[in-house]
């Protein structure tokens, strides 16, 4: 119970945080609208091969831009050595990790289901037939690239290279998550339930979610202290 | 021939990637920088070998099929293989301090080994539908490759020992 309201004390004050500044949340979603538009100058948004690629595309866009978001997760605790504070604050390490990935994952998801309606509107995808499974597969993709992008981010918080670091460590390990949620998120945004032969990826995909989760709360205390 | 090289090459950088990750544990537990030095080495190692495992094998695609770079599994999981691992070296140059960096490398090394085997199969899966994976042809080349691998990562191993002493001694020098 106590430790439930360490997670919760961490990811609240995040989100107020970021409520207040909203610097990662305005980049995030600009940078997401800006993708989504880019993309109707590489092919035509009006041909049939827009279905066939629709996953991907979401997908891409929304790693780049959670990326944004989470680059801040850290970096947010630099000035006036607040990371130092809670580090050292009478918490376990886990619970300042967990808490960091809650305010970080709704603030992704919110920059998802921003994006995604944008998205059905300017490429014609149906997407809203199927969006309880897509919301399901959302989440699980979205906790992916947050456990991977918090933990990262707390490894490169201290370095000089910090923005160019995080991208070069997570893409590399996100691969498998990502390319399960793209295979699964391209037959849901086409009206279509998930096929029977893609039940292997959403395995994949719980896997990811359970295995790096469990890597990451394992090794949070050498990332935070060194 | 070009084919088994490929995967003798490859199979090595794996076992390179697991002495590595185990090294880095190891480190994690002990704080003894000689694991620290012999899990830099057997990385460094395992990417030239799948460097050389990638050339090996765009040039048998290229006799055999007429392309550099076929979208075949074992490829395409060696050139994800040389992304995973590439950004461990970049973080310990960008790191100054030698026990944060260790210590952050060892992290990386190992959330890299536990993706191996989730990359190779979700690689595996989505070129299924177009290439038919080609049987494991390493044969008799991967003895001298390992064989290889091994000494280069105990020669580097050697190196980056001697490396440090030297350091440590025109530390004690400059502070004298």
């Amino acid at each position: 119970m106590k430790y439930v309201r360490q997670v919760a004390t961490v990811t609240m004050k995040d989100l107020r945080a970021e409520l207040r500044t909203k610097e990662a949340i305005n980049a995030s979603l600009a940078f997401a609208l800006m993708i989504l538009l880019l993309f109707s100058y590489t092919f035509d948004p009006e041909q049939e091969m827009m279905r066939q690629v629709s996953g991907g595309l979401l997908w891409i866009v929304f790693a780049f831009a959670g990326t944004l978001t989470l680059n801040r997760s850290f970096a947010r605790e630099l000035p006036n050595d607040c990371l130092d504070a809670l580090i050292a604050a009478p918490i376990p390490g886990s619970a300042l990790f967990l808490g960091k990935c809650f305010a970080s994952f709704v603030l992704v998801l919110a920059v998802e289901l921003v994006s995604l309606p944008v998205f059905g509107i300017f490429y014609r995808v149906h997407w809203t037939p199927q969006f309880p499974a897509l919301f399901g597969v959302l989440l699980l993709g979205t906790w992916a690239l947050t456990i991977i992008g918090t933990i990262f981010s707390a490894l490169t918080v201290n370095i000089k290279l910090r923005e160019v670091m995080l991208p070069m460590l997570t893409y590399p390990i996100l691969m498998p998550a990502l390319m399960s949620a793209m295979r699964l998120t391209t037959s849901l945004v086409n009206g279509q339930p998930i096929p029977e032969d893609d039940f292997a990826w959403l395995k994949m995909l719980v896997g990811f979610d359970v295995v790096f989760t469990a890597v990451s709360l394992v090794l949070v205390e050498t990332v935070l202290v060194g | 021939m070009l084919s088994a090289l490929f995967d003798s090459s490859v199979w090595t950088a794996l076992a390179a990637a697991g002495v590595a990750a185990i090294a880095s544990i190891l480190f994690l537990r002990s704080r003894n920088f000689l694991y620290d030095s012999l899990a830099l080495a057997t990385t460094e190692i395992g990417l030239v070998l799948l460097a050389a495992g990638i050339v090996a094998g765009a040039i048998a695609g290229r006799l055999a099929g007429g392309f550099w770079w076929t979208w075949d599994s074992r490829l395409t999981t060696a050139l994800v293989g040389v992304l995973l691992y590439a950004p461990y070296l970049m973080l310990r140059r960008a790191i100054e301090e030698p026990t944060r960096r260790a210590a952050s490398a060892a992290v990386v090394s190992i959330f890299a080994l536990f993706d191996v085997p989730l990359i190779a199969l979700a690689v595996n899966w989505w070129l299924a539908r177009r290439t038919v994976p080609a049987p494991f042809s390493a044969g008799w080349m991967i003895l001298p490759v390992a064989i290889l691998g091994a000494a280069l990562a105990w020669m580097r191993l050697r190196q980056e020992q001697q490396r440090r002493a030297q350091d440590a001694e025109r530390r004690t020098a400059q502070e004298i």
